[in-house]
C-alpha cells in the first residue's frame, strides 16, 4: 500500500487540531468560572471563594500551558502540511490570525504570569484586572479563530485572483454567514465543558464526604452555570443547524444519515447507521419511527432530504459527519437531562445528597470536551472534500512534502502528545485528589522552599488581610 | 505607500525581539543541564517562569505576520525546513508544558528539569539550522518548495544552528546575571564568557563558509560592505563590552551588551537578507499578498503593538528584582 501525502496531511492536522481543542474548550470555560468566583470572593470576602479560586486556577494552568504550546503547532502547520492552502487563503487567514494574536495571545501570556505568581506583588484588585484580562484574552482568541474557521465553511468579502485570494471587505469577511452564530456556540461549549467539569470534581468529593463546604458550593454552581447554559446551547445550536442547512446543505443531509433525495415518509431518526458510501445507501440502522419528520421537518410525515442532492465528487465522508453530529447531539441530550433533574433536586433540597444524581455528575465531568470535539468533527468533516467550501478542495491544498516524512512527524506528534495527555492527567488528577487547601509536599528532598508556581501561591487564609478582616 | 515593506520591517522586528527575549529564557533552560544543583535550578526557572509566554508569542507573531503578508513565501520557506521547524515546535511544546509539569512532578522533578534543558537546548539547535538552511537559499520552482526536506540538514546549517544555541546560552547567562545572586551569579558570568567566545568563532565560521558556498552571498557582501563591517565592528565592541561588564558592579550591563550583540547579528542577517523573503529568490514584493491585507494587519500592529508592550514591561516590572528561595509568595 502506498501512502497517500493528502490523507496523511489531513490525519496530522486533524490529530493535532482535535487535541489542541480540547484544552483551550477546558481553559476559556475554566477561566470564566475562575472570573465569577474571583468576583465573588472580592464582593463577600468569603475565604470559600478563594479557596475555590485558587484550587481551579492550578488545573486552570495546567490545561492552559498545554492549549498554549499545541496552538503555536497549529500556526505553523498553515504552511507545514498545507502549503498551497497557505499560499492561496494567507492573505485572508493569515491576518485575522494577526490579529487573534495582537489582541489575545499577547493578552493571555502577559496577564497570566500576574495571575499565576503576582497575587502578593500587586495585591487583590490588581490581581482581579489580570484574571480578567486573561479572560478576556480567551474570548478574543475564540473570536478570530471563529471568524477564519467560519470564513473557511462560509467564504465571503475576498476573491480569487491569480491564485491567491483578494479581500475585498474585511467587514465582509468577518461577519460571513456562520461566524455570528458559531462564535456564540463555541463559546457557550466551552462554559459548558468548564462548568461539568467543576460540579463533576465537586460531586466526586461530596460521593467521599471530603471537603464538603468547598463541593457543596462548586456543585451548586457548576450545575447553576451548567442548567442556564444548556438551554441556551439548545436554542444557539438549532440556528447554527438552520444556517448550515442553508449554507452548507451536504454536511446536514450527512449529518442526518439519509442517502436518497428525499427519504421515506414518515422519516425516522437515526441514531446507528452503516452507511455504505460507495453504493450510496446504508447497510444497516437502528432509529425511531415518526422523529426524523417531528424534529428536522416540524411535520408528522415530512421527508428529509438526503445526501444524494449532492454531486458525489463534492459529497462529505457521511460517516464521520454523522457520527461527529450524534457524539455532539446524544451528550447534550444527556446535559439537558441531568441539569433538569438538578432543578427537580435543588427545589426539594437534595442536590447535595442524591447519591444517583452526584455519580452522574462524576461521569458526565468530560461530557462538555467529547460533545465538543463532536462537534468539531462535524464542522470539519462535513466541509470536506473543501478546505475552503465551494473553492478549494483540500486535495489540493497540501505541501510538496514526501508520505514518509509526513508519517514521522505524525507518529513524533502521536507520541509527544501522548507523553502530555498523560502527565496532564495524572497532574491534573493528583491536585484532584489532594484536594482543595493541601498545599504540594516540597519537591526538592531536604528542602523547605515550597515549589514555585501556583504552589507557592502564597495566599492563605491566615496572610490573606482580605480575609482577616472580615468579621 | 509601501505596504509590503512595512510588514517585513514588522515581521523582522517580531523575530529579532523574539530572538532576543525567548532567547533568553531558551538560553537558561539549555544552563540548568550544566547545574547540579536542584535548588538553583528552582531559582532559574523563576526568572522566567512568569514571562516566558509572552515572550515566545512574539515568535507567533513574526510568522503569522509572514504568513499574512508574503504568503507565497510562507509557503515556500515552510515546506522547506519541514524537518527543523517540526522539530523546534516538539521542543518548544515540551519546554512549554514543563514549566507547569515541573512544578506538579514529585518523584521525577530532576527528570522534568532535564528535559526542560534538552527541549530548550533542541529548540535553539533547530532555530538555527532553519536560518541557517534559509540564508544558504532553497531550491524553489513555480513558486513551491522544490528542494528535499533533507537539505535543511547541511553541515552549514547545524553549524549555525550552534551559533544561535551559543548566543541564546550567552543571553540566558546574561538574564542569570540579573536575576540571580550569589554562586548562581559567578555560576552565570562563568558562562557568559565561555559562551561569548563560542558564539563569535562560530560567527565567523558560519560567515566565511556562507561566502564561500553562496555566490549570491558574496555579491550582497560586496554590494553592503560599509554597512556589514560598521555591523561588525559594533558587534565585535558589544561582545567585548559584555565580556569585561562581568567583572563590574552592574548587573544589567552585561545583559544589555549581550542583547545588543545579538540584535547586531540579527541586523547584519536582515541587511544580507534584503529586499528578499525568499533568500535570493523571491523579493518580499514579488511573494506579497494585496493591499487590502497589508493595511489589515498594520492596522491591528499599530494599535496594538504600543499597548503590548507597555503591559508586557508592566510584567517584567511587577517581577523584578532577585528570586528568592521563597518562589514568588
Amino acid at each position: 500500500m502506498t501512502l497517500d501525502p493528502a490523507l496523511l496531511a489531513r490525519i496530522q492536522f486533524a490529530f493535532t487540531v482535535s487535541f489542541h481543542i480540547i484544552f483551550p474548550t477546558v481553559s476559556i470555560g475554566l477561566i470564566a468560572f475562575l472570573v465569577v468566583v474571583e468576583g465573588l470572593w472580592l464582593k463577600t470576602k468569603n475565604p470559600l471563594y478563594l479557596e475555590i479560586y485558587r484550587f481551579w486556577l492550578n488545573i486552570f494552568a495546567l490545561a492552559f500551558g498545554v492549549g498554549v504550546v499545541t496552538g503555536i503547532v497549529l500556526s505553523f502547520e498553515f504552511g507545514l502540511a498545507f502549503a498551497k492552502f497557505g499560499q492561496i487563503a494567507g492573505p485572508v487567514i493569515g491576518p485575522l490570525i494577526g490579529w487573534e494574536v495582537l489582541s489575545a495571545f499577547f493578552l493571555e501570556a502577559g496577564f497570566l504570569g500576574i495571575v499565576l505568581f503576582g497575587m502578593q506583588r500587586v495585591g487583590p484588585k490588581l490581581h482581579y484586572f489580570a484574571t480578567c484580562m486573561v479572560f478576556v484574552g480567551t474570548q478574543l482568541s475564540a473570536t478570530w479563530i471563529l471568524a477564519a474557521n467560519s470564513w473557511m465553511q462560509t467564504p465571503a468579502g475576498a476573491v480569487l485572483e491569480g491564485g491567491r485570494f483578494v479581500v475585498q471587505r474585511w467587514v465582509d469577511v468577518i461577519v460571513n454567514p456562520s461566524w455570528p452564530v458559531r462564535l456564540p456556540h463555541m463559546l457557550t461549549a466551552a462554559y459548558l465543558t468548564g462548568a461539568f467539569i467543576v460540579a463533576g470534581t465537586g460531586a466526586w468529593y461530596l460521593l467521599r464526604g471530603r471537603h464538603v463546604d468547598f463541593a457543596r458550593k462548586t456543585v451548586s454552581l457548576g450545575v447553576g452555570f451548567a442548567t442556564v447554559l444548556i438551554a441556551v446551547q439548545v436554542f444557539l445550536g438549532d440556528i447554527v443547524y438552520g444556517t448550515m442547512i442553508q449554507h452548507q446543505p451536504a454536511k446536514m443531509q450527512a449529518a442526518e444519515g439519509f442517502w436518497e433525495e428525499q427519504s421515506e415518509s414518515p422519516a425516522p431518526y437515526y441514531w446507528i447507521i452503516v452507511p455504505d458510501q460507495a453504493d450510496q445507501k446504508n447497510r444497516f440502522t437502528i432509529g425511531t419511527p415518526y422523529l426524523g419528520s417531528i424534529w428536522l421537518t416540524h411535520s408528522l410525515d415530512g421527508r428529509v432530504q438526503g445526501l444524494k442532492n449532492t454531486p458525489r465528487d463534492q459529497q462529505p465522508f457521511m460517516a464521520m459527519a454523522f457520527y461527529g453530529f450524534r457524539v455532539m447531539y446524544v451528550t447534550a441530550i444527556l446535559m439537558f437531562a441531568l441539569c433538569f433533574a438538578s432543578l427537580w433536586l435543588r427545589w426539594k433540597r437534595r442536590l447535595f445528597t442524591t447519591r444517583w444524581f452526584l455519580r452522574a455528575l462524576v461521569l458526565m465531568t468530560p461530557s462538555g470536551v467529547i460533545a465538543t470535539l463532536g462537534g468539531w468533527y462535524l464542522a470539519e468533516t462535513g466541509r470536506q472534500p473543501w478546505v475552503i467550501y465551494g473553492v478549494l478542495r483540500t486535495a489540493d491544498a497540501i505541501s510538496p512534502v514526501p508520505a514518509a516524512v509526513l508519517l514521522s512527524s505524525l507518529l513524533a506528534f502521536i507520541c509527544v502528545y501522548g507523553l502530555f495527555m498523560t502527565a496532564f492527567l495524572i497532574f491534573a488528577l493528583r491536585i484532584v485528589r489532594r484536594g482543595p487547601g493541601e498545599t504540594a509536599v516540597p519537591t526538592v528532598p531536604g528542602s523547605p522552599r515550597p515549589p514555585a508556581g501556583l504552589a507557592a501561591f502564597g495566599y492563605t487564609r491566615e496572610t490573606d488581610p482580605a480575609a482577616t478582616a472580615t468579621p | 505607500m509601501n505596504l509590503p515593506l512595512f510588514s517585513a520591517l514588522f515581521a523582522a522586528f517580531a523575530l529579532t525581539l523574539y530572538v532576543l527575549l525567548d532567547g533568553f529564557d531558551l538560553g537558561v533552560g539549555t544552563l540548568l543541564l550544566a547545574q547540579r544543583d536542584a535548588r538553583s535550578r528552582d531559582l532559574m526557572v523563576d526568572a522566567i517562569a512568569p514571562t516566558w509566554d509572552g515572550n515566545e508569542t512574539w515568535l507567533v507573531m513574526a510568522g503569522i505576520a509572514l504568513f499574512a503578508g508574503f504568503p507565497i513565501a510562507y509557503g515556500i520557506l515552510l515546506p522547506a525546513v519541514y524537518l527543523p521547524l517540526i522539530v523546534m515546535l516538539l521542543a518548544l511544546a515540551v519546554r512549554g508544558v514543563t514549566f507547569e509539569f515541573r512544578v506538579q512532578s514529585t518523584n521525577f522533578k530532576p527528570a522534568w528539569d532535564v528535559a526542560f534543558g534538552i527541549a530548550s537546548l533542541v529548540a535553539a539547535l533547530a532555530q538555527g539550522t532553519m536560518a541557517g538552511t534559509l540564508i544558504l537559499g532553497v531550491h524553489v520552482e513555480a513558486g513551491q518548495f522544490a528542494g528535499s526536506v533533507l537539505d535543511a540538514l547541511s553541515p552549514l546549517a547545524l553549524a549555525t544552528g550552534c551559533a544561535l544555541l551559543a548566543g541564546y546560552v550567552m543571553l540566558g547567562a546574561g538574564w542569570l546575571r540579573v536575576k540571580e545572586s550569589g554562586e548562581l551569579r559567578t555560576f552565570a558570568g562563568r558562562a557568559l564568557h565561555s559562551s561569548n567566545l563560542a558564539l563569535l568563532a562560530l560567527l565567523a565560521l558560519v560567515c566565511v563558509s556562507a561566502a564561500a558556498v553562496q555566490p549570491e552571498i558574496r555579491l550582497r557582501l560586496a554590494d553592503r560592505w560599509i554597512g556589514l563591517s560598521l555591523l561588525a565592528i559594533l558587534t565585535l565592541g558589544s561582545a567585548a563590552a559584555a565580556w569585561r561588564s562581568v567583572s563590574g558592579n552592574s548587573d544589567l550591563r552585561p545583559f544589555a551588551f549581550a542583547a545588543l550583540q545579538c540584535a547586531l547579528v540579527a541586523m547584519g542577517a536582515w541587511l544580507v537578507v534584503y529586499p528578499d523573503v525568499v533568500p535570493f529568490r523571491l523579493s518580499l514584493w514579488d511573494a506579497a499578498s494585496a493591499q487590502a491585507s497589508h493595511m489589515f494587519l498594520l492596522a491591528g500592529a499599530a494599535v496594538f503593538a504600543p499597548i503590548i508592550i507597555a503591559y508586557s514591561a508592566f510584567a517584567y516590572r511587577v517581577f523584578r528584582g532577585k528570586t528568592s528561595a521563597e518562589g514568588y509568595e
